[in-house]
């Protein structure tokens, strides 16, 4: 089982960091071999989605925590850093060229009728203090929630209860004007990000790749998470919690610093989704999103490594296609296929080649025992 | 329509009634005077029409009330007859009445008689007039009020000489109160002193403006000034009660439609374990029942299912059969969301009962197909669901306005849950699903038909859910969307009142609903949700429990 996982991941790895670029750097324009601009930038979008898809993972598939806050953890990184590209449009915001917006203030605040810059986006001026609260921001929400959560014993439904409330009462929040988050529209039409013009084809390539490398990284963390003492408590409590705290281990602790991370990688990953999707609004972090995002892990395959990241391409990729197909029943499609998922394939995609030799191991035995009226059933 | 068009036929009629009753008891003008002056009023020319129009009030002829109503609608009409002289009529029904001596005709050219503004203007302040005299006490107090705030000192003299003879309270208060806003404008210092305090006793909302304008106005005395100012505190303050007694009656209407889903959702959630995030599409599915049923009563409709046209021929029912429908329709709600629920449970959720978290993704994916398909045939605007008759008015005590609507609500609510503590405690199925939710395996040996009663049991919790919607229809908007808004809120009630207890989720359900409503109203609608939900979050996460808890010595609760 081992041998062949790496292999795929390496494979994968070089195809995705390496051919695809490469091809669309210098493949010739006209021939099967170029890969489009808007290829890479979609493929950058579906891989922080798969990042998103391994942090809900690492909660769900290998603590037990279904948490439906993943979406906002994630669109909180993608605001901090949108925060920063909103203030770097300056002067190039349409309110400042027809002379409204001498302070250079984003243009919706202008619109909005804000009479200067909030304090709490000053420093976001400095684009290291904006990577910086992409991940302070999550962190610190995702402590205090679980801190509160977890020292409660809120488990199973309920967590994923609350974390769905949680989430549904920042989308409230975010989707308010006087929130200072831009309301419903909320932060777009980025230009630059340190300098560089967000669209330009080689800016847009850089960041696919970062996307990559990131997301290389966080298979690479979580695999080997899994394979130290930590990662095993960490499964043991999915398993069985009670036993875990009773054999003198703080249960609390080991939840909440997972939790705490997984909201961490969820805000990279929405660091990343800003700048090459150009927008981030409320709607990101609705509770359907969250459970979207279960929805990839579910169709991927549940607690493997790269089932996640096989369900958010394989769902988005059905998705770009089902919405311009199929419209109308795009929604009745992903339902009808997460019903499927968790019905007939509890392991999804990647538990796929183990579950069809299971059926056929079961096929072969019940029809030896057909033959052979007279065996003994196993 | 044409239910609306008989009604207004039958209250004509009656008006006519009791007109002529009016007539022949008390001013004693001849009938045929009367109609010559209508006459002569109608076919008045230029500047002194509307002063002829509103002198006819004087008559006080119910007659005249009703011509004057009919010359309103339009169907006062003019024929000239063979001799040239002009032929006024009014069209009852589908006969045409002379207006002269009110015997029936067949018009020759008929045309409609034409009205300015001003005539228009004149018409309804005689009519406004003539109300003052209605025999009905309402109507009385209504055409009063209305006539106090034209603020026409004119009608003075008229009110003060109705006061002498007014026996009814109600009335009276309008009166005194009409008479109090008209003296506001009285030169006499102490007169106008005098209704301003008058008007700050009774708490008069209607004149609250007025005295605010005397306040800052230049043309008052000082004592004038500040005795409006002092009636203006009093009547704000006692405003403010009665808009905290209005939003606490809307708070315990929308507690009540929270309590009817969110008792489904403990019944599902509460007592089988089962995280049914398709709760709230169950309620749509009640409302959209009640809308079909609503036109199935009336005229029909056509959906559109997968691209073919489906129609649904209606009944064409009228007047009160049409507005039976929705004691039809609240039955059929339950019934219809039940059976959905229960092919959901038999379908989906009987091999996930041992997932919770399965079995909440797997009834999101129907959640989600469900508002599809509800977009597909309802189409993705919201539907329009007409309140019946019967639940459309309102009572006014104190000032507060308490609709029919809600009052129903809040009564069908208790009688549910009445329902289902009977259902739950004192039925032999009730027992079955009591044994099955304490321990399935126990039940099961003891020869309870488990599969069978969690179909039942998830059936009733949907079928409340479709009940929910049912209401919802009264209250608000039905649309595709309709679950998603109250799912997240349901949850939390549950969890709240603590799961697994009814008892607590009623009160978390009216606490809930009443404190959402009463911050909606302090705050914005968006602000107050926020607020609600933060603190109910932070509840939870300090009392996990909720507000009842269930103690139970199993380590896995």
């Amino acid at each position: 089982m081992r041998k062949p996982e790496n292999l795929i991941m390496m494979i994968g790895a070089l195809l995705l960091l390496v051919l695809l670029p490469c091809l669309n750097a210098y493949g010739p324009p006209d021939s099967a071999l170029h890969v489009s601009d808007y290829t890479i930038n979609l493929w950058g979008k579906y891989l922080c989605y798969g990042i998103l898809a391994i942090s809900v993972n690492l909660l769900w598939g290998y603590t037990g925590l279904l948490s439906l806050g993943q979406c906002l953890f994630f669109s909180l990184g993608g605001y901090a850093l949108g925060m920063h590209l909103m203030l770097k449009i300056g002067k190039l915001g349409q309110y400042y060229q027809a002379g409204n917006n001498p302070l250079e203030m984003p243009d919706f605040m202008v619109f909005m009728g804000f009479p200067e810059l909030p304090a709490h986006w000053v420093p976001f001026h400095s684009f290291g203090f904006s990577v910086l609260m992409v991940f302070v921001v999550p962190g610190v929400v995702a402590f205090l929630f679980g801190w509160l959560a977890f020292r409660s014993r809120i488990k199973g439904v309920y967590f994923s209860i609350l974390t769905q409330a949680l989430t549904y009462a920042a989308s409230l929040m975010f989707f308010q004007n006087k929130f200072t988050f831009g309301g419903n529209n909320g932060l777009t039409d980025f230009k630059t990000m340190l300098g560089a013009n967000l669209n330009d084809a080689d800016v847009r390539r850089y960041l696919y790749i970062a996307t990559v490398l990131l997301l290389i990284a966080v298979v690479a963390l979580v695999k080997w998470l899994l394979g130290t003492k930590f990662g095993k408590v960490q499964k043991a409590i999915r398993d069985s919690e009670n036993r875990v705290l009773f054999s003198g281990y703080a249960t609390t602790s080991f939840k909440l610093f997972i939790f705490v991370l997984c909201a961490l990688i969820a805000g990279a990953a929405g660091a990343l989704y800003v700048p090459q999707v150009g927008i981030i609004n409320p709607s990101e972090m609705t509770t359907d999103k969250s459970l979207e995002a279960v929805v990839w892990v579910a169709v991927g395959g549940r607690a493997t490594l790269l089932g996640p990241v096989y369900g958010a391409i394989f769902v988005n990729a059905l998705k770009s296609w089902a919405t311009t197909a199929y419209p109308d029943y795009w929604y009745i499609i992903l339902g009808g296929l997460f019903v499927l998922a968790v019905l007939f394939a509890p392991n999804g995609i990647a538990g796929l080649p183990q579950q069809i030799k299971d059926i056929a191991v079961g096929w072969k035995r019940r029809n030896a025992s057909s033959i052979e009226p007279g065996a003994t059933p196993a | 329509m044409r239910a609306a068009i008989l009604m207004k036929q039958f209250a004509l009629a009656l008006l006519m009634w009791l007109g002529c009753q009016n007539l022949s008891l008390a001013q004693g003008l001849p009938d045929a005077a009367v109609r010559q002056q209508l006459i002569e009023a109608v076919l008045a020319e230029g500047e002194d029409q509307p002063e002829k129009i509103e002198a006819l009030a004087e008559t006080g002829s119910g007659m005249v009330a009703a011509v004057l109503a009919q010359w309103r609608a339009g169907n006062l009409l003019v024929d000239a007859s063979p001799d040239g002289a002009k032929v006024l009529f009014t069209r009852e029904g589908i006969d045409a009445v002379r207006l002269d001596t009110g015997v029936k005709f067949s018009p020759l050219a008929p045309r409609e008689v034409e009205t300015t503004s001003k005539t228009r203007k004149a018409i309804k302040n005689a009519l406004d007039l003539i109300a003052v005299a209605s025999p009905d006490p309402e109507l009385r107090s209504a055409a009063i009020g209305k006539l106090g705030m034209t603020r026409n000192t004119d009608y003075l003299p008229m009110l003060e000489a109705r006061q002498v003879k007014e026996s009814d309270p109600g009335v009276r208060k309008a009166l005194v109160e009409a008479i109090s806003v008209m003296q506001l404008a009285d030169e006499d210092d102490v007169v106008c002193i005098a209704a301003v305090r008058k008007l700050g006793e009774m708490r008069s909302i209607p004149s609250l403006d007025l005295l605010k304008g005397m306040i800052t106005s230049e043309d008052e005395s000082e004592a004038a000034k500040a005795e409006a100012a002092k009636s203006v505190a009093l009547i704000e303050s006692y405003l403010k009660k009665v808009e905290a007694a209005g939003t606490v009656f809307r708070g315990l209407s929308a507690g009540s439609v929270l309590l009817v889903v969110a008792l489904g959702l403990a019944i599902t959630f509460g007592l089988m374990g089962v995280i049914n995030m398709a709760h709230g599409e169950m309620m749509a599915v009640g409302a959209y029942t009640t809308y079909m049923v609503q036109n199935i009563f009336g005229g029909g409709l056509t959906l559109s299912l997968f691209g073919f046209g489906a129609h649904v021929p209606g009944m064409n029912l009228t007047g009160a059969a049409y507005q039976s429908y929705f004691i039809w329709a609240v039955p059929a709600s339950f019934l219809m969301a039940a059976l959905v629920g229960i092919a959901l449970e038999r379908g989906v959720i009987r091999f996930l009962y041992k997932r919770p978290l399965e079995s909440l993704l797997a009834t999101w994916g129907i959640s989600l197909i469900l508002q599809q398909l509800f977009r597909l045939v309802f189409g993705p605007n919201n539907v329009q669901v007409s309140s019946p008759s019967y639940l459309s008015g309102s009572f006014v005590i104190h000032d507060v306005v308490l609709g029919y609507n809600r009052v129903f609500v809040i009564g069908f609510a208790i009688a549910i849950v009445f329902v289902t503590w009977l259902l739950l405690t004192k039925t032999s199925l009730g027992l079955f699903i009591r044994a099955v939710m304490q321990n399935r395996m126990m039940a099961s040996c003891m020869g309870v038909r488990t599969e069978r009663v969690n179909m039942l049991t998830f059936g009733f919790g949907s079928g409340l859910a479709g009940l929910g919607g049912a209401f919802l229809s009264q209250l608000g908007n039905v649309g595709p969307n309709l679950g998603q808004s109250y799912i997240v809120d349901s949850f939390m009630t549950v969890v709240v009142g603590g799961v697994g207890n009814l008892i607590g989720t009623i009160c978390s359900a009216i606490g809930i609903g009443t404190v959402d409503q009463t911050l909606q109203s302090v705050t914005d609608p968006s602000m107050g949700k926020i607020i609600t939900l933060s603190t109910i979050i932070l509840f939870l996460l300090l009392r996990p429990g909720g507000l009842f808890p269930t103690r139970t010595r199993s380590l896995e609760g």
